[in-house]
């Protein structure tokens, strides 16, 4: 409860700042280009197609995307968890919906996940020779075909396309340009477009962080291979492999899209792990860890225990 | 609607997986993942279109008079407007295209560009922390021989044309530059400026200094100052 505050108040904190800075003249940056003086930190998609469209390479765009590579692969999409201003949105977004639709998205995720988990537990299958828990490998999905697009269509007219519809440099112009409405009286359309631009991308195209952001989609191209600060869960407390009590609460509390127990249902794999540890905070029996570095692959029938169901040898699950 | 499609997929995506055990659904996940693909795609591809409508003339920052150059790298991170010490950087308004939408031009409302003598010794700060390039100045480049724009008066609206004696251009443009743009004619009862264009670099100290707008019933139905500096695409 109080680290899902904290990943609202983090983000909003960083904005508040970067916009004191923006209006204020004394500022960072923004998101996009965060940094003090000569020195920036691109972002990665930004840094990748200014270098397309000018056809130069860029020292500072280069080392930026040096940079945010080597942090993705520690860190994963810790960005989207800790720092973007979207999924804030996004939150704000639910907070306006009628308490009925709420209660009613939240019931059926929390349906969907536990069927999956009844029907896995039930499955009769034996599970060192189920494959269904297996993590599923990484794929490319819908945001890599954005991602595509986005950098086709700079290649081809020779500009930073994506940059005009991003929703993080957006949420930053949109402060912009309301606060330059009201200090400079400087009236423009813009005041009314930009806001527009948002609200469609956060309301029409629902999900937008784990279905349509190319930068999530090029994080997630370099977190696939991140080995570092991964949940893991402990077989020998987790109620499913445990109890056989159908659970999955885990994968009802994922903010990604992931599903950490019966990895082969959820919508993303791990590699979409913001580190959010929603799922740590969400497991009733504290069997979920991020550990610094995620146990390798193998056998690790050590804490095997017997247990009520046919589906408790956890050795699949634990691995991979 | 939205609703059921994602509890239809999510179904299907149950028995979807790396060894499809039915064989028969696979299809539902990657159609949502194709419409999303083709659909911004294409979007994507409609607004790098933009390109070629392009937009409005404008008086683009020191470093940015290479409009091909600053359209194809700037991201609109904003890092310019905020370094700016005189504030006269500010995001281009949509109405002068959406291409040009949030990049950054000049506006010389309360202040001139001076390209940072006082706050960096003639180095413009935007074009030092621009991390794209963007804006960037050629070597050997200076206040001096970088035009940003042209100075034009507006002779119905200028108050020196209506013999009140007003010089605020003049003095502002002697004030801001070693050879001035600005000189005032005799042949009338009382001085006018005229703007020599060979020594003008659209610096925009005559722009923040005229007071047509400010002064009154003579300005009446003004839309903008006297004297404007205009992107030099636009004369």
């Amino acid at each position: 409860m109080k680290l899902s505050k904290l990943r609202t108040i983090i983000p909003v904190a960083v904005f508040i700042v970067l916009c004191i800075g923006l209006i204020g003249g004394i500022g960072f940056g923004t998101l996009s280009g965060f940094g003090w003086d000569t020195i920036s930190a691109l972002c990665p998609l930004g840094a990748l197609t200014t270098m397309i469209a000018t056809k130069t390479v860029l020292p500072r765009a280069v080392v930026s995307f040096v940079i945010m590579a080597a942090l993705v692969f520690v860190l994963g999409r810790a960005f989207c968890g800790w720092v973007c201003p979207v999924p804030v949105l996004d939150r704000i977004r639910n907070f306006f919906r009628s308490p009925k639709k709420r209660k009613a998205i939240k019931e059926a995720k929390q349906h969907e996940m536990v069927s999956i988990a009844r029907e896995e537990l039930g499955c009769g299958h034996d599970c060192a020779s189920c494959s269904s828990c297996k993590e599923k490998r990484a794929k490319l999905d819908s945001r890599h075909a954005v991602l595509g697009g986005a950098l086709l269509s700079t290649a081809i007219f020779g500009f930073p396309v994506f940059c005009l519809v991003c929703p993080v440099g957006l949420t930053f112009a949109t402060v912009l340009v309301f606060w330059r409405l009201f200090a400079n009286g400087d009236m423009t359309y813009s005041v009314i477009l930009i806001p527009a631009i948002l609200v469609i991308e956060l309301v029409f195209l629902r999900k937008w962080c784990s279905r349509f952001c190319p930068l999530a989609g090029l994080m997630n191209l370099m977190s696939r291979f991140s080995k570092t600060l991964k949940p893991v869960i402990d077989d020998t407390k987790c109620l499913e492999t445990d109890k056989g009590t159908p659970c999955s609460r885990c994968a009802i509390a994922c903010e990604a899209d992931i599903n950490l127990r019966h990895p082969e249902y959820g919508e993303r794999t791990l590699a979409d792990c913001t580190r959010c540890r929603a799922c740590v905070d969400a497991c009733p029996t504290h069997a979920i860890s991020m550990p610094f570095v995620y146990p390798k692959k193998g056998k690790n029938d050590g804490g095997a225990q017997p247990a009520p169901v046919q589906i408790a040898n956890p050795v699949d699950k634990s691995a991979q | 609607m939205a609703e059921t499609t994602k509890d239809e997929s999510a179904q299907k995506g149950a028995t979807n997986g790396e060894q499809p055990k039915k064989g028969k659904e696979p299809l539902s996940v990657s159609r949502r993942t194709l419409c999303i693909g083709v659909g911004s795609t294409v979007a994507l591809l409609g607004l790098g279109a933009l390109r070629y409508v392009g937009h409005n003339p404008l008086c683009r920052p020191p470093g940015g008079q290479d409009e091909a150059r600053l359209v194809s790298a700037c991201i609109r991170c904003e890092r310019c407007y905020e370094v700016c010490p005189h504030k006269v950087i500010v995001p281009a308004h949509v109405e002068d295209g959406l291409l040009g939408m949030r990049s950054p031009m000049l506006s010389f409302d309360a202040g001139y560009c001076d390209f940072c003598q006082q706050a960096n010794g003639g180095v413009p700060l935007c074009c030092e922390v621009c991390p794209t390039e963007a804006l960037r100045l050629p070597e050997g480049a200076t206040a001096q021989n970088t035009v940003i724009g042209l100075a034009v008066i507006d002779q119905w609206q200028c108050l020196a044309y209506r013999e009140t004696g007003c010089r605020e251009c003049y003095d502002a443009c002697c004030e801001a530059r070693e050879t001035p743009a600005i000189e005032l004619t005799n042949d009338a009862s009382t001085p006018r400026p005229v703007v020599i264009a060979e020594n003008c670099n659209g610096c925009g100290a005559c722009e923040a200094a005229c007071i047509s707008l400010s002064a009154g019933s003579i300005a009446e139905g003004a839309q903008a100052r006297a004297i404007v500096v205009k992107p030099l695409a636009s004369l």
